[in-house]
């Protein structure tokens, strides 16, 4: 375990949602969906009276709709909050350059050497805080520690408007107590199966051998070993390139009708266009993922010319995928929908030109 | 059969021959050299089926044969062995080498040279003389612009284009293009083909300093004889795109800089350019043409600013440094002059001072700029 480190993972609250209440009197106090109503739609983002309700973001918003009857739907406005997310980033640059984006509303930052020579982490959060507050009229909740990985569970903890340190002697028995189901990168499908392995808590996971978990798991299986142990190298790269956007499913009963198999890909989509729009980075190659119920696993993709930006297209494109391949597809157990050759990837490189033969 | 020669000179000339030799090749005799004695006379030979070569050279002999030596094998031992006579003693029967040098005897197993790939012969052929000095020239600017992608064979060669009294040589990748013309060619003839990257890398290196070039061809084969060597290689079977017309006739912006003051600047600015474009801006105005080049992943970044004659309007014009430095590198004029239209069309790149008998033209495609 290295404490060396300072590290501050900010995030906003509810962003697309609490700016469309910000800029529209009507909407505050409500509960509020950003995102499209339509049968495709899906909840970019939901206000925290709307998730009382259980709302969620990538939730269809057909779901959302049942559960909360008076849920009001806002249409995404990307160029708001993209000029929101552009604001909040000159303010960390004023602290620190070390600020890797994770998407229009989440950065981590490494302040462990900064720019008003300011010992105290916990003391340029705060101000970091109250500068989103006074220049957005939004609020932000952060959390504080040493390594990535803490950071980021950190912020969740007092969320909205709070922030949570982690300090290198609180950091262990934190994680002991922690609910698996807590631990950033350990979704229900993972937290179900270490359930099954007695494993509920972090004190449980810590029982297992590195072999074991990677016999498992696979190779993340290692991961899991070290961040129980507060162990989390990874630095903040102010030059992260995301390579691709994606979100798979797996399915209690295989799907075994086309139908059902192409519902399921235009909600797939509908998430994955979503993470999109919430990153500002579009691709031009999309692919499906099926794995059969004898876990065999095909994939098919397609390039375009473009990036794709519209919904319908990507939901077309991935139903036109599913239906070229019938003859390879009997149950399916999983469908995933992901999108690569981003154009953030290729973001300040120019195009080669050929000569037209 | 026994026979004598040099170390060295023998070493020489396998070294120009074994250039054929292919590193995987489908049939295990093709590893090896085919030596063919007849009166005195050394014949070596090389093939991976598409390119051959054979050379001859005078030593002793006691008697006429063939064999199939391991090439590798031979070629290290010749490398490690000081100049000096050696003797081969090979076995007709079994086909086993022996080698004798002052120092000892090497023995390794031959092969029947019956089994060796023939190799073609010129038959019905059109022939043309080219001084061989012409040819290396000729070679030298074009082969490197040639293509890799073996999607679009055609662009993987040389396209020689024979029309009487003049040969125009022409390479191409798609990016940058090569247009090679040399006018001091004796020929009767009119014809096109395109002849394969190894071939002519292997005729460059095996090329006489002086003297001529017999160059024949038919529809299937080019023959390249100079000296005791003889070059075959089978022709790429592919249609050459239609070059002239992607060379732009009216550029109207001229920009005249000194090559290796331009060439030097690109060198130290590619470093700084981001390693899989390798793009760098030209940015020229009246008098001065800006270069600079910008890594966003490392925050790597220069500027160089030169001296130039430029007439045009003003022009940022983005290029992979990469073609431009070879480009520049096969020119010899002091001054080369580049004729732009707009920031994504193809430039032209040409000598200020052209050489007697011959002319080159090139062309490079911009890359275009995000934002």
């Amino acid at each position: 375990m290295y404490t060396g480190r300072k590290i501050i993972h900010i995030d906003m609250d509810a962003f697309y949602a609490s700016v469309e209440q910000r800029d529209d009197p009507r909407l505050q106090g409500r509960p509020v969906a950003v995102g499209g109503s339509g049968n495709r739609g899906v909840v970019a983002s939901a206000s925290y009276e709307a998730r009382r309700y259980g709302v969620r973001s990538a939730m269809p918003s057909l779901t959302a709709q049942r559960m909360c009857p008076d849920l009001i739907f806002v249409k995404s406005r990307f160029d708001v909050y993209r000029e929101v997310s552009g604001q909040i980033r000159d303010i960390f640059h004023r602290f620190t350059d070390l600020v890797e984006p994770l998407s229009l509303d989440e950065a981590y930052l490494d302040v462990t050497d900064n720019k008003i020579d300011m010992p105290s982490a916990t003391i340029i959060a705060e101000k970091i805080r109250s500068l989103i507050l006074e220049e957005t009229a939004l609020t932000a909740s952060a959390g504080v520690s040493f390594n990535k990985f803490l950071a980021k569970i950190a912020s969740d903890i007092n969320k909205p408007n709070g922030i949570k340190v982690i300090t290198p002697g609180e950091a262990l028995p934190f994680l002991e107590k922690l609910p698996i189901g807590k631990f950033h990168g350990i979704g229900k499908v993972t937290a179900r199966k270490m359930n099954d392995m007695s494993i509920f808590t972090g004190a449980d996971l810590k029982k297992w051998t590195e072999i074991d978990l990677v016999r498992r798991f696979g190779k993340v299986g290692r991961h899991y070993f070290r961040i129980v142990r507060a162990d989390d190298y990874r630095e903040v790269n102010p030059n992260r390139i995301r390579k691709s956007i994606g979100a798979e499913r797996t399915y209690k009963e295989d799907l075994t009708e086309i139908t059902a198999m192409k519902e399921k890909l235009t909600y797939l989509a509908g998430v994955v266009h979503a993470y999109m729009a919430k990153a500002d980075n579009y691709g031009r190659t999309v692919t499906i993922k099926i794995k059969s119920s004898d876990f065999k696993i095909i994939t098919r993709s397609r390039s375009f010319q473009q990036e794709v930006r519209q919904l319908d297209d990507l939901v077309q494109i991935t139903h036109d995928l599913l239906e070229n391949n019938q003859e390879e597809i009997d149950r399916v157990r999983l469908l995933g929908v992901s999108i690569s050759n981003l154009m953030r990837e290729h973001d300040g490189l120019g195009i080669q030109l050929e000569f037209d033969f | 059969m026994k026979f004598s020669v040099s170390s060295s000179e023998l070493l020489k000339y396998l070294q120009v021959v074994g250039g054929a030799i292919a590193s995987n090749p489908v049939l295990p005799i093709m590893e090896d050299f085919l030596f063919t004695i007849s009166d005195n006379q050394l014949t070596i030979a090389a093939t991976d089926l598409e390119t051959s070569i054979t050379t001859s050279i005078e030593v002793m002999a006691d008697s006429d044969g063939m064999v199939a030596i391991p090439a590798k094998i031979l070629l290290e031992t010749l490398k490690a062995l000081p100049e000096q006579p050696i003797t081969f003693n090979i076995n007709d029967e079994n086909f086993g080498i022996e080698i004798t040098s002052a120092f000892g005897k090497y023995r390794l197993a031959g092969e029947n040279g019956q089994d060796f790939p023939r190799i073609p012969e010129p038959d019905t052929v059109d022939t043309v003389t080219v001084a061989a000095s012409t040819i290396g020239q000729g070679i030298t600017k074009t082969l490197f612009a040639t293509s890799n992608d073996e999607l679009r064979p055609a662009m993987t060669g040389v396209y020689f284009q024979i029309d009487f009294g003049k040969i125009i040589m022409v390479a191409t990748d798609a990016h940058k293009l090569v247009k090679y013309t040399f006018s001091d060619v004796s020929s009767e003839v009119s014809t096109s083909f395109i002849v394969p990257k190894k071939a002519l890398n292997l005729l460059k290196n095996a090329l006489p300093g002086g003297g001529e070039v017999k160059m024949s061809f038919n529809k299937s084969n080019a023959f390249f004889s100079f000296e005791n060597t003889n070059l075959v290689c089978r022709l790429i079977d592919s249609r050459y795109p239609d070059y002239n017309a992607v060379i732009p006739v009216d550029n109207p912006n001229i920009l005249s800089v000194s090559r290796t003051d331009f060439q030097n600047s690109l060198k130290r600015i590619a470093i700084y350019a981001n390693k899989t474009t390798n793009q760098v801006i030209l940015n020229i105005n009246d008098g001065s043409l800006t270069i600079s080049a910008q890594d966003l992943d490392f925050s790597n970044e220069a500027t160089e600013q030169l001296a130039c004659t430029y007439d045009g309007d003003q022009l940022d014009i983005g290029f992979n440094a990469k073609f431009l430095i070879e480009m520049l590198g096969v020119l010899e004029s002091d001054e080369v002059k580049m004729e732009l239209a707009t920031a994504s069309r193809a430039g032209i790149l040409l000598p200020v001072d052209e050489v007697d008998g011959e002319e080159i033209l090139m062309l490079v495609m911009p890359v275009m700029l995000s934002n």
